[in-house]
């Protein structure tokens, strides 16, 4: 028992039954969507139904009291499914094998959902979680197996859960592309867009208001903003990474503004909006589930018997290529894997690139305020901005250009674009490489200047103590948000700050404190490197117990950066403290091992290790000293570099053990030298003792002692012998 | 490459002029067109043939008139337009030229001669 309506259909009336009826009108709506971006589209859609109509009429009139399901079944299947022939389009009507149905010619190019393109779905027919594999398996024209077996193997490690997950996210179901069974697709909302509908798009997606992804689009980056102003004074590598992370939100924010399409028609509008799953659109997904199973086989069939879409990316064509082999053997499909990972590789490496070059770009930006310190004559200005431009800029152009008519499908010039941009490019690598090489050669030469000494006011105090002054106002503190070694944060309207003042602390050989200077510069020539050391103008004064530093030398723009440079030594007597205060800027060197070479070897970083700031230090017979007894470290006297204490100080682990015990039992705070040298002995002793203990059980090869033990052994024993 | 895609894409390059050539005979309707196609053994969907109408007739090649049907809504009839006749002949010499060639490249021994075959599918 059906009930049956009557319908006004193309002017006349039709009794119809319901079920009949869903069925029409599902197909109407289906056409409407197909035709959406058809120029003509009301009148091709009327064609139809006015065609529609007259077979209804023709049934009537050969004495049907109604239309049936049959009736609008077979009308339909006499008319087509838009989705055959969307599969015509794709396919290039590859069913001609059963049905040779043809194709229509040309299908205007504006559609977004419909350009001449195979599309990839998730495969709601065959599917064990989310149809992701059998979906990849009928679009690249494999066997189902083939792709689930490579997602197992990829699940272990790990790169498959989360490929798959956000495949199955992305990838739409192939049910959206059924009658009846449209669900939301995620598009660009340009109704209700701020910028290019994102967000819109996404909170129609998940049904939720538009201002809530965009409220958490917003909040890094707001963050992001806020800490701007702290970028003054602390641009360490832990900021750089803030600092990428902060506007990640924006970068995803242009990957989806590429990534998801705009919705265009109202067809798409309304697919972006979902359709309300009412009874109606259950019924209808229900009926198409119900279509036979040789036309499902049909469609697949269509799809399994496709082949490479010329107009796909070259990518997707040879993994195509591949796996359309790779029905050969299993070589090829490791064949396919090997490429599929050589691309990813690829795509890594360009991808590093463009990080690395927008990060020279905008460290270069910071740095060009100093270029006028740093940059003689019109020619290095020229390779300067020739480097900026041409070997900095025009990549990153380039490759957001290739990426614009990559998604703009723009195939007109490549080549001219191709070849301007890598002239371009190759001229900028010569700018910097002439850039290098012409600032190399400024730098060539160091100064040899003679130390001077610097008259202390009070060479006699107990204890000195090393402090900055700041000799620049505080007005352009922090104006610049990155740092260039060795150039300050403060760079003035025409003087720059650099921070090459090196403290060296060493021994006396009198009783009262003396302090050197040494002024440094480099430049082309010997001569044009001591003429610039000369102009190097820093103070140091002394205030009561107190050294005044200035914080860094002044660069103006005639003389410019030559890594100019001043070595403070300070010599402590014997018995008398010094105290370095903390933020001081520079390293300090304790010793005195270096020669007027010292640039070269000022990194080695062992030489400031433990030296610590806004510590007291005391000076004493062989090097500086802690006040509770501990050795600063980095001592290296000449004097005493002889043999014993280079022996002493490849054994150090062990004298430092020793301290350790000293400071616990604290009876041995202030050894003296003979007490001193007597432990040396007897490390030595030990040490010697230790070597034949090792011998012995060698040789008796009993006994393993442990590595604990043995190395204890050398420690404890001459404890013992010094109490 | 894949021999349905080929050989579909070689019907898919004629299929135009195959409607064209259909509608010169004398005014038709759509369906007249199915049946007449079919009969020739060239099977097409309805579905596809109305926006390919719609799209010649805009391009301003063909046009209609309606005439009322004894059963069910009025019919289209579509005829060429003088511009659609233009049309059909270049179409046609280009045809033939390509016919020749690929008789003359497939059967190389006998060239094509028969031009007046071509002008009636049936």
């Amino acid at each position: 028992m059906k009930q049956v309506i009557n319908i006004n259909f193309q002017g006349r009336v039709v009794p119809i039954e319901v079920t009949a009826f869903e069925l029409l009108k599902n197909y109407t709506e289906s056409l409407n969507r197909h035709f959406a971006n058809e120029e003509g589209k009301e009148e091709i859609i009327n064609d139809i139904e006015s065609r529609i109509g007259e077979l209804f009429q023709e049934r009537i009139s050969k004495g049907a009291t109604c239309i049936t399901d049959d009736d609008v079944k077979a009308i339909i299947k006499s008319m087509g499914n838009p989705e055959d022939f969307e599969a015509m389009d794709d396919t290039a009507g590859a069913s001609s094998a059963s049905s040779s149905s043809y194709s229509q010619q040309e299908q205007q190019a504006s559609s977004t959902t419909s350009t001449g393109h195979k599309k990839l779905y998730r495969n709601d027919n065959d599917k064990i979680l989310g149809g992701v594999c059998s979906g990849l398996a009928n679009y690249f024209n494999i066997d189902v197996v083939v792709t689930r077996i490579i997602f197992v193997i990829l699940l272990f490690s790990g790169i498959g859960f989360l490929t798959y997950i956000v495949m199955w996210i992305a990838v739409p179901s192939s049910s959206t592309e059924q009658i009846g069974g449209a669900r939301r697709k995620l598009f660009r909302d340009p109704d209700e867009k701020m910028i290019a509908g994102v967000c819109s798009g996404i909170g129609n997606y998940f049904g939720i208001n538009p201002w809530i992804p965009r409220v958490l689009f917003l909040l890094p980056f707001l963050s992001f903003l806020s800490r701007w102003g702290h970028w003054g004074g602390f641009w360490d590598f832990g900021d750089v990474i803030r600092f990428t992370f902060s506007p990640t939100s924006l970068i995803i924010y242009i990957i989806l503004w590429i990534v998801i399409p705009e919705a265009l028609t109202t067809s798409e509008k309304l697919e972006m909006k979902g359709e309300k799953v009412d009874l109606n659109s259950i019924k209808a997904s229900v009926a198409e589930e119900m279509k036979s199973v040789s036309k499902r086989a049909e469609k697949f069939g269509k799809e399994a018997a496709s082949t490479i879409n010329e107009k796909a990316s070259a990518v997707t064509s040879d993994v195509k290529n591949f796996s359309k082999r790779s029905r050969g053997g299993l070589g090829n499909v490791i064949a396919m894997i090997a490429k599929i990972f050589a691309y990813f590789i690829i795509g890594c490496v360009t991808f590093a690139f463009v990080m690395a070059l927008i990060g020279m770009g905008i460290f270069s930006i910071g740095v060009f305020p100093l270029k006028d310190y740093i940059l003689r004559g019109p020619w290095q200005n020229i390779y300067a901005w020739g480097t900026l431009l041409l070997f900095i800029a025009v990549p990153i152009i380039a490759i957001i250009t290739w990426l614009i008519r990559k998604i703009a499908r723009a195939k007109a010039n490549g080549r001219i674009l191709g070849w301007t941009f890598g002239s371009l490019w190759a001229i900028g690598w010569v700018c910097l490489i002439l850039l290098i090489g012409s600032i190399a050669r400024d730098f060539k030469s160091s100064s040899r200047l003679e130390e001077e000494q610097v008259a202390l006011v009070n060479p006699q105090v107990n204890k000195l103590v090393v402090t900055s002054s700041m000799p620049f106002s505080k007005k352009y503190y922090g104006r610049n948000w990155i740092r260039f070694e060795p150039f300050e944060n403060l760079v003035d309207e025409d003087t720059a700050y650099v921070r090459n003042v090196y403290v060296e602390i060493t021994r006396s050989p009198n009783d009262s404190f003396q302090v050197t200077m040494k002024r440094q510069a480099r430049g082309n020539t010997r001569a044009d490197a001591n003429s610039l050391a000369s102009l190097v103008k820093f103070s140091v004064e002394q205030k009561d117990s107190v050294l005044l530093l200035e914080k860094g030398i002044a660069i103006n723009k005639t003389d410019k950066f030559r890594n100019q440079g001043v070595i403070i030594t300070i010599y402590v007597p014997v018995g008398k403290q010094i105290r370095i205060n903390k933020g001081i800027g520079w390293p300090v060197h304790i010793g005195r091992d270096w020669d007027s070479e010292w640039n070269n070897d000022y990194y080695d970083g062992e030489q400031n290790i433990r030296w610590q700031s806004d510590v007291d230090y005391i000076m004493k017979e062989d090097g500086l000293y802690t006040i509770d007894g501990r050795k600063a470290d980095g001592w290296n006297d000449r004097e005493s570099s002889s043999k014993k204490m280079s022996r002493n100080r490849n054994s150090g682990g062990d004298g430092y053990r020793y301290d350790e015990f000293d400071k616990k039992a604290d009876s041995l705070r202030r050894l003296d030298e003979i007490k001193r040298q007597n432990k040396l002995d007897s490390i030595e002793k030990a040490q010697e003792k230790l070597d034949s203990i090792k011998e012995k059980i060698q040789n008796s090869g009993t006994e393993e002692p442990g590595p604990v033990s043995m190395y204890r052994m050398p420690v404890n024993d001459p404890m013992v012998e010094i109490r | 490459m894949n021999i349905e895609n080929t050989a579909s894409q070689m019907r898919k390059g004629v299929l135009e002029f195959c409607i064209l050539s259909v509608i010169k005979q004398g005014e038709a309707y759509p369906s007249d067109i199915i049946d007449k196609m079919k009969a020739a053994n060239l099977n097409i969907l309805e579905g596809t043939l109305y926006p390919l109408l719609t799209r010649l007739k805009n391009a301003e090649l063909l046009s209609y008139r309606w005439e009322e049907s004894t059963s069910g809504p009025p019919r289209k009839y579509f005829s060429l337009t003088p511009k659609g006749a233009e049309f059909y002949k270049e179409l046609e010499t280009t045809w033939f030229e390509l016919a020749n060639a690929v008789k003359a490249l497939t059967e190389a021994e006998q060239v094509y001669s028969d031009n007046n075959n071509f002008n009636n599918p049936q």
